[in-house]
């Protein structure tokens, strides 16, 4: 045991130690620590923003005379603001409105061929998907998939004739896709348990070489 | 109460302390577990091996600290890879909390290699050999401006060097000297860098991401929008190993600290925890109404 003689790995170690205190039951030490990673988190951003974005960006060329135009944006930028003054509170929308329409423009039409069109694209079975076995067959399996699991989210028509074992399919596939989230998920859970106790029996302790 | 039926009401803090046990003291007393780089690992290490050296290897952390676990050891993974193979590499984050971590990582790799170093060739310098840039805001600016001219976002890089004087940037200039953008997330920011760097500037993506959101990526990996991809603390020790043969062949002193093979075999044995208590939990529900029934 060689036991960490820096006091940042301590703090470190205990509130490890406070955030797990969790798991015997809800208590002091838990919250304190929660709200400390919230408050540290919050104000490091703020601070982040505020010398590394502002400053640079709006406040200095401003100061020097340049690009006076930025004062219009922040003016309009300072109005998401008035949400806390009632009475203008309606002034909120104008920054809304301009940051969605600019998002929305920017998105839409390229989400349109990243995530519908070239994803239909790779359901597509070519000759090309079979240049290996296992390549055809996961490429069978896919379409298949994709057109029962979309049959059984098909509400416009009563589950009968044809659509019934499509859609009864399309339980499976789904089913299967939780199966695998699920255990990714314990998968990852774990992995962040770990990371923590390499912290605490390596780093703090001194148990892991 | 019967054995089966005390079993399914047992307190839930004896689960937790199994858990405990069954993570930590693999972690104190490690068995090896030789991971075995699946088809997606591969994919992304073949890409960045055989990429050409004229080409940059672009990793953006878009990762928190509380994601740390799992993605810091992809990070280290791909900063040695590129920088044993002698690419101009370039960071920046997506996230204020992924600075620090980019930082480390890039301190950490940096001094590995330059430890080791004998010639200028082997040693890696700041703003010539790699560009940390930072974090600027919003990501749909950052990602698209960055097909024009990556100065132009990051007019200073973290440091807060001009980055139109550093030497490095003369050879990376926009996505076109972008052989690989490899976004390194806990959330669905690689579908961002796909939404816009690639519908718009075809740049090549990789990603590495948590576990809990690789069957989310997966079917971009099966589009081949994604080059490769890294899933969880698992992909990371797969990448791991794949790399240490290469690194090996430079010499015995090029065995570095893996912390991702290191958990694998805690990751065994925890997963073999839960698969028992499963199978347990579902005996003892199905032996109980068995025996409630008349």
């Amino acid at each position: 045991m060689n036991l960490s003689t820096d006091p940042w790995v301590w703090i470190g170690a205990v509130l490890t130690l406070a955030i797990f205190s969790f798991l015997y039951k809800e208590n002091p030490f838990y919250r304190f620590a929660e709200h400390l990673y919230v408050g540290i988190a919050n104000g490091y951003a703020i601070t982040f923003y505020w010398h590394r974005i502002l400053v640079p960006s709006l406040v200095r060329p401003v100061s020097q005379g340049e690009k006076l135009w930025l004062i219009a944006v922040a003016v309009i930028g300072i109005l998401y603001l008035t949400r806390f003054i009632p009475k203008l509170s309606w002034l909120v929308r104008i920054p809304i409105a301009i940051v969605l329409g600019y998002s929305c423009g920017a998105y839409i039409p390229r989400a349109l061929d990243a995530q519908i069109i070239q994803q239909l694209r790779a359901t597509i079975i070519t000759r090309a998907s079979f240049a290996g076995v296992w390549t055809g067959v996961w490429a069978i399996i896919i379409f298949l998939g994709v057109i029962a699991t979309v049959s059984y989210f098909f509400f416009s028509a009563e589950r009968r004739g044809a659509l019934k074992p499509v859609s009864y399919a399309g339980i499976i596939f789904i089913m299967v896709g939780f199966g695998a989230s699920f255990g990714y998920t314990v998968m990852a859970r774990i992995s962040l348990f770990i990371g923590r106790l390499q912290f605490l029996l390596g780093d703090w302790l001194g148990l892991i070489r | 109460m019967g054995f089966w039926n005390r079993l399914q009401s047992i307190d839930r803090r004896w689960v937790y302390l199994v858990i405990w046990l069954v993570v930590a003291l693999p972690l104190i007393f490690p068995f090896r577990i030789r991971p075995v780089a699946s088809p997606p690992v591969e994919k992304l290490f073949n890409y960045i091996d055989t990429m050409p050296e004229d080409k940059a290897l672009v990793l953006s952390v878009d990762f928190t600290p509380d994601t740390q676990a799992e993605l810091f050891p992809m990070l280290i993974a791909l900063l040695r890879h590129g920088f044993a193979h002698g690419h101009r590499i370039g960071v920046l984050s997506m996230q204020v909390q992924g600075l620090g971590l980019a930082e480390e990582a890039l301190a950490q790799v940096a001094r590995e290699f330059n430890q080791r170093a004998r010639t200028r060739e082997d040693s890696v310098i700041v703003g010539e050999d790699y560009v940390f840039w930072g974090w600027t805001t919003p990501e749909v600016t950052v990602m698209l401006g960055m097909g024009e001219r990556i100065t132009n976002v990051f007019p200073v890089d973290y440091y807060g060097a001009k980055t139109q004087d550093l030497p490095l940037m003369k050879h990376l200039k926009n996505y076109d000297d972008v052989g690989l953008l490899v976004s390194i997330a806990g959330s669905s920011i690689p579908l961002s860098w796909i939404n816009y760097a690639q519908t718009q500037f075809g740049v090549r993506l990789g990603c590495g991401i948590t576990a809990v959101s690789a069957a989310d990526f997966y079917p971009y990996l099966n589009s081949g929008q994604f080059t490769g991809m890294l899933s969880g603390m698992k992909g990371a020790a797969e990448y791991e190993e794949l790399l240490d043969s290469r690194l090996r062949e430079r010499g015995p002193e090029w065995t570095l600290r893996r912390k991702g093979t290191e958990a694998m075999s805690s990751q065994t044995t925890a997963h073999l925890a839960i698969i028992a208590f499963i199978i347990l939990g579902n005996v003892a529900f199905f032996v109980s109404r068995a025996r409630r029934k008349p």
